[in-house]
């Protein structure tokens, strides 16, 4: 199990009380700790560095439940994000959180076993509803699994449930833990891959294309359902070719009759972003493509480079499974029917479309 | 109260005696003498410089480097200068010159440069930012003030450029992470053709992104075939040269977006639409909605130019003239 080099503890005042900072403190003895005020915060230019090494337990106070925001003129999944913390100690050379965040440090919010009951009484209060939930927009939902013991407490909390899916999305190859639970309804395990050159290259501290497959078919062996996510894709001459590889592996390992959903997404960004990735990775080659403004202010390929991406990866993904739930992730009406040959039309079809695969899961 | 009066000695200076030197309180860079010049041939030194007197009895400038200058420049062989205290501490000595410069003229980027990276001798840079980077009219923030001190770094040629106005400020900062001929290549290509500060932050990222992405040096990219002949045909002016190099470099960078545009104007055109009609596509070919613009100044012409659309050939096709392009 791989575990990440921190280099000092910020407690804010009204965390050290909590169940899982007493938890994080115990296993982490070594680490210089220090107690600070909530409102003892960074200055805007430090936040670049993102100082990852440093983790700042908080005692949050916001939402812990909300909807994935989407994005203005796209087509979108009608995903809910449980903000278990903000960073990740990885460093994905793409990662829309370093334009995103406005505080450095791995910030892990410690009260989320008290505000369980909160997120329980919205999803019960809605028993027709679908939530498909997932923990891993903000930070990675398994890699700091050994520190946190996230899967101890979400697991048992939203299997038990009849109208939700708690969805673990990761980069890592940490399911020690997880594969240790007892509980597998509701839940799917997660991965979000690349092509073996841009995990190398632009994926930085995490798991490699294989040991995340390998870690998968753990995980499937073990009773839990899949999802993948290959996104972002990212252009270059031969991408094609190395999907092939990413798929390939699949393939060889995966039962594909046990995946629940799959998507597709190209890589998208806002303006500010560059400048930021191009000083914290300057051999980056995330840029090299041609990228337009999107409807939403977010640069994107050129609609004709995506197209093809698309079309190539799911024809090859559907030639090895075509029940896969594949769908496209921020894409417009005409681009999914030029790459998929369908399209849902609108947001809410394909919240639908995916609630509707959730609840073939949870009959089985 | 206070004691805010300098108390410094008035003393006639032989100019030989001043070290002339941009010394560690000046902060002038490629300024123009003349003016000043003419102004002391006339008129005489109205302030006099002020001095620091050196342990081997030679001068330090604490203000009025110009003014000393243009005096030697004019031949004169000495000139009556405030000396201030030996015990004068030299952080006091710069923020004596910097008011000096403030109250009397602007600044160009260069010398704010100077002044911020002196200072950094004495001062935090939080307290650079806090307390003079807004003084200089400089957004108050680290990276800024980083870019500002990183100036130095650059050329003479450059910094020239940039002192001049005549290169951008945050294309100067580009520069800063590339290598010195290529950044010399880029400032020579901004400053032979007058290319406006937005042009020259874009066309700066499109030169480097090409070079990467084809594995070429920046000068290499610029010094292809094509721009050359534009940089050297004496039959197209300027404001020419600059569209076609802008375009040369766009369809470089932008291939299928560029080809994507030919063809969907190639096809308007054969369309043969009637006079006064445009049809715009979505900006960058992204959204769905394209649209029509008709000219007419009656309705009766009006009627005419819809009955004619509506018959046109081709026109149902008019949003796939631009699709199935190939792209690299």
């Amino acid at each position: 199990m791989k575990k990440f080099k921190l280099r000092r503890i910020l407690i804010e005042r009204g965390a050290e009380d909590d169940t899982l900072a007493k938890k994080m403190l115990k296993g982490l003895p070594d680490i210089p700790r220090e107690a600070v005020e909530p409102d003892d915060l960074a200055q805007r230019e430090d936040i670049e560095g993102m100082d990852k090494e440093t983790l700042r337990i908080i005692h949050f106070n916001g939402e812990f439940l909300k909807p994935c925001p989407g994005t203005r003129g796209y087509i979108c999944c009608g995903y809910q994000i449980l903000n278990i913390g903000i960073n990740c100690p990885m460093e994905c050379s793409y990662c829309f959180l370093q334009s995103y965040i406005n505080q450095p440090s791995l910030r892990l919010f410690t009260n989320l076993e008290d505000r369980l009951n909160v997120i329980g009484k919205i999803i019960d209060s809605s028993p027709d509803r679908i939530f498909r939930i997932g923990t891993g927009e903000f930070t990675d939902s398994l890699c700091l699994d050994y520190l946190t013991g996230w899967t101890d407490l979400l697991l048992p909390f939203f299997s038990r449930r009849r109208n939700c899916v708690l969805e673990l999305k990761t980069k890592s190859a940490s399911i020690e833990f997880l594969i240790k639970s007892s509980y597998r309804k509701g839940i799917v395990i997660a991965w979000s891959l690349n092509t073996p050159r841009i995990i190398a290259n632009e994926e930085q501290g995490t798991a490699d294309l294989k040991s995340r497959i390998l870690a998968a078919r753990e995980c499937q062996k073990a009773g839990f359902v899949l999802g993948f996510h290959f996104d972002p894709l990212i252009h270059y001459p031969g991408w094609a070719e190395d999907s092939e590889e990413t798929v390939g592996l699949l393939e060889r390992y995966i039962d594909p009759g046990y995946i629940v959903w799959m998507s597709v997404g190209s890589f998208r960004y806002v303006p500010d972003l560059k400048w930021t990735v191009k000083r914290r990775f300057p051999g980056t080659d995330i840029f090299d493509g041609e990228f337009v403004p999107g409807l939403d202010g977010k640069f994107r390929y050129f609609k004709p480079i995506r197209v093809e991406m698309y079309t190539k990866l799911s024809e090859r993904l559907r030639k090895w499974y075509d029940d896969l739930g594949l769908y496209l992730c921020m894409e417009s009406d005409d681009v999914w029917t030029q790459s998929l040959g369908w399209s849902p039309r609108n947001s809410t079809n394909l919240t639908n479309y995916l609630d509707n695969r959730a609840r073939k899961l949870m009959a089985n | 109260m206070v004691e805010k009066t300098l108390k410094c000695t008035s003393l006639k200076v032989d100019i030989s005696d001043v070290d002339l030197k941009p010394g560690p309180f000046t902060m002038s860079f490629n300024f123009n003498l003349e003016p000043l010049k003419a102004s002391i041939d006339k008129f005489g030194v109205l302030n006099p410089p002020y001095l620091l007197k050196n342990s081997d009895s030679t001068f330090s400038v604490v203000a009025g480097y110009r003014r000393l200058l243009a005096a030697r420049e004019l031949g004169w062989p000495d000139i009556y200068c405030q000396i201030v205290p030996d015990t004068f501490p030299p952080l006091k000595a710069l923020l004596l010159n910097l008011n000096d410069n403030l109250i009397h003229r602007q600044l160009n980027n260069i010398e704010k440069g100077m002044i911020l990276k002196r200072l950094t001798r004495f001062l935090k840079e939080e307290e650079i930012v806090s307390d003079f980077v807004p003084t200089l009219g400089i957004p108050a923030n680290k990276p800024t003030l980083r870019l500002f001190l990183a100036l130095e770094e650059l050329e003479e040629s450059i910094r020239i450029s940039v002192a001049r106005e005549r290169l951008s400020l945050r294309v100067a900062g580009l520069m800063l992470g590339i290598g010195r001929d290529d950044r010399l290549r880029i400032n020579d290509l901004f400053t032979s053709l007058k290319f406006s500060f937005s042009r020259q932050w874009e066309i700066t990222q499109w030169i480097m992104e090409i070079a990467k992405r084809e594995g070429l040096s920046i000068s290499e990219v610029i010094d292809k075939g094509d721009i050359i002949e534009i940089l050297n045909n004496d039959r197209i002016n300027n404001p020419q040269k600059v569209k076609l190099i802008v375009e040369i470099l766009k369809s470089k960078r932008f291939p299928s977006l560029l080809e994507a545009e030919r063809l969907f104007r190639q096809g308007l055109s054969n369309l043969r639409l009637p006079s006064g009609v445009k049809i715009i596509p979505p900006p960058f070919f992204e959204g769905i909605d394209y649209r029509l613009e008709i000219v007419f100044t009656k309705g009766e012409g009006l009627k005419e130019i819809l009955a004619g659309l509506s018959h046109l050939s081709g026109l149902e096709r008019v949003t796939d003239f631009w699709k199935g392009i190939g792209h690299r």
